[in-house]
């Protein structure tokens, strides 16, 4: 019971120096904050719908770039998954795996699009790479630690039936981790949209360019319109993500 | 070493040792020998080591020192694929894939002998649908077939998991405590379906169990763990001075 208060009295302690650090305790700078939060609200509404048109096309651009990289990511990183594996490879091979997972991970999305702008030009494609990049390195490594959870009965009376690690992964690891596999692919692919909507910043294509406009020449009612489309896609996301986990999804995990 | 009184040996153990760790031991200088086509139950306080003795027994578990014969081969120089049609495995959970139906977790008994091609996309041999549908049939859910197997009860999983096992033609089936979760006439209707596989199809069935009144129905050949040893018989204060529902 000490320790826990110790514990917490210590964590408060460090988080108060870190804020005092940052300039939360500023509160001049606070004020001017909230003051500039309102203009700047002001100067969003009302949104702007002429901008319909083409925010509409950059946001299809966006919309395909996600789903095209998050599927593009799915389809690599499941092997790579398999790979790092521990019960099913050694440990010099499922340890290459993830290490190639982590290292994927580390890079942000922000700079795969600006290697795959340098590799492949601007566009669309570069944002597409980008996103499938950081998919394979995040997916990877969330589906090895999810079949290495899988319960080790399972493993052992289908294993004594003589199955091959191919049949391990189609009739056990498939259907026993249906439910994550489904719920974190959905997570990644809103995850993507919302982080791709940026990936135009540095000329990977879709949303982002016409944000960046508006952003620079402080057309702030023309942005509103973006962020609310934005925002319209990632509600009907949600809406979709528990359609598919009503239909698809049955066994309680 | 404790020689059963059937000349046909099934399984055999020599001297077998094994611990998790550094000579924490287990089982200690396990010998014994299991006769062929008939029922044998291993009985034991929980924590014994009877989960362990029977993954031993299987192939799962590598012995630190002995030997594991089953049908004449030495366990440790077969890899488990080649071992597979002839040792079956129902660990005490069954080991079922609750995401698949009963059909499709039964057909996995056959992975042994299919090949990766259709297999692979869920499309199984004719001939071994119908088989599985059989073993089914045996257990008296072959109308189940279709259901998922979140959706079975207990008693109708524990079938699943036998018909699994069947359909994966072993010699030697080894389960561990899989009708303990079940009632006692619910545990005795599918005891009298393994006696009868057994019998059918010659396969020795090894048990671990704790329910001294379904040992004494069922137990043709008992064996009792104790402080990693195994001795014939009943635990020594007998069953009649155990309550009938558990020995621990």
């Amino acid at each position: 019971m000490r320790t826990n208060l110790f514990v917490t009295a210590l964590v408060a302690l460090l988080l108060g120096v870190v804020l005092g650090e940052l300039g939360f305790f500023d509160g001049a700078r606070l004020m001017r904050g909230v003051r500039n939060l309102g203009i700047l609200t002001s100067e969003m509404f009302p949104p702007d719908a002429n901008v319909l048109p083409v925010a509409g096309k950059a946001l299809w651009e966006t919309v395909q770039m996600s789903f095209a990289g998050t599927m593009l990511g799915f389809l690599i990183s499941f092997p790579l998954s398999v790979l790092g594996t521990r019960r099913l490879f050694s440990p010099v091979v499922s340890s290459l795996a993830r290490l190639a997972a982590a290292g994927i991970r580390t890079v942000p999305v922000l700079l795969w699009a600006i290697i795959f702008v340098i590799l492949v030009g601007l566009g669309p494609l570069a944002g597409t790479f980008g996103i499938a990049a950081y998919t394979v390195g995040y997916l990877a490594k969330i589906y090895a630690d999810l079949f290495e959870g899988t319960d080790p009965e399972v493993m052992e009376a289908v294993q004594s039936t003589g199955a091959s690690k191919l049949h391990l992964v189609r009739f056990v690891y498939l259907p026993e981790g249906a439910n994550a596999i489904l719920t974190q692919l959905l997570f990644m692919l809103e995850y993507n949209i919302r982080a791709s909507s940026i990936l135009g910043f540095v000329g990977a294509g879709g949303l982002g360019f016409v944000m960046q406009v508006y952003l620079q020449t402080l057309e702030y009612r023309r942005l509103a319109t973006v962020l609310l489309l934005i925002l319209m896609v990632v509600l009907a996301m949600d809406g979709l993500s528990a359609w598919l986990r009503k239909h698809f999804l049955m066994a309680p995990s | 070493m404790i020689q059963a009184e059937n000349k046909d040996i099934a399984l055999r153990a020599e001297g077998v040792w094994f611990a998790y760790r550094d000579h924490d031991w287990i089982l200690k200088n396990i010998s014994l020998s299991l006769p062929e086509g008939k029922v044998t139950i291993v009985m034991g306080p929980s924590g014994t080591g009877k989960t362990t003795l029977l993954k031993v027994l299987a192939g799962i578990l590598s012995p630190q020192r002995g030997n594991v014969v089953v049908l004449n081969q030495l366990i440790e120089t077969h890899t488990q694929r080649s071992l597979c049609s002839a040792i079956g495995y129902i660990p005490q959970q069954l080991g079922l894939v609750r995401n698949l139906t009963a059909m499709e977790n039964v057909l996995m008994g056959a992975l042994g002998r299919c090949g990766h091609g259709k297999v692979l996309l869920g499309l199984f041999p004719r001939q071994e649908v119908e088989q599985a549908q059989a073993a089914l049939d045996l257990m008296g859910i072959g109308h189940k077939g279709s259901e998922k197997v979140f959706r079975l009860s207990g008693g109708e999983r524990q079938r699943v998991a036998i018909a699994r096992t069947l359909l994966q033609r072993p010699r030697v089936v080894l389960a561990d405590e899989f009708v303990s979760d079940l009632d006692m006439a619910l545990a005795l209707e599918i005891l009298g379906r393994i006696r009868q596989a057994a019998a059918q199809e010659q396969i020795t069935f090894v048990m671990s169990m704790h329910r001294v009144g379904l040992v004494r129905e069922f137990g043709e050949h008992v064996l009792t763990l104790t402080h990693g040893q195994v001795m014939p018989g009943f635990p020594t204060q007998g069953p009649q001075e155990q309550s009938s529902a558990e020995v621990s």
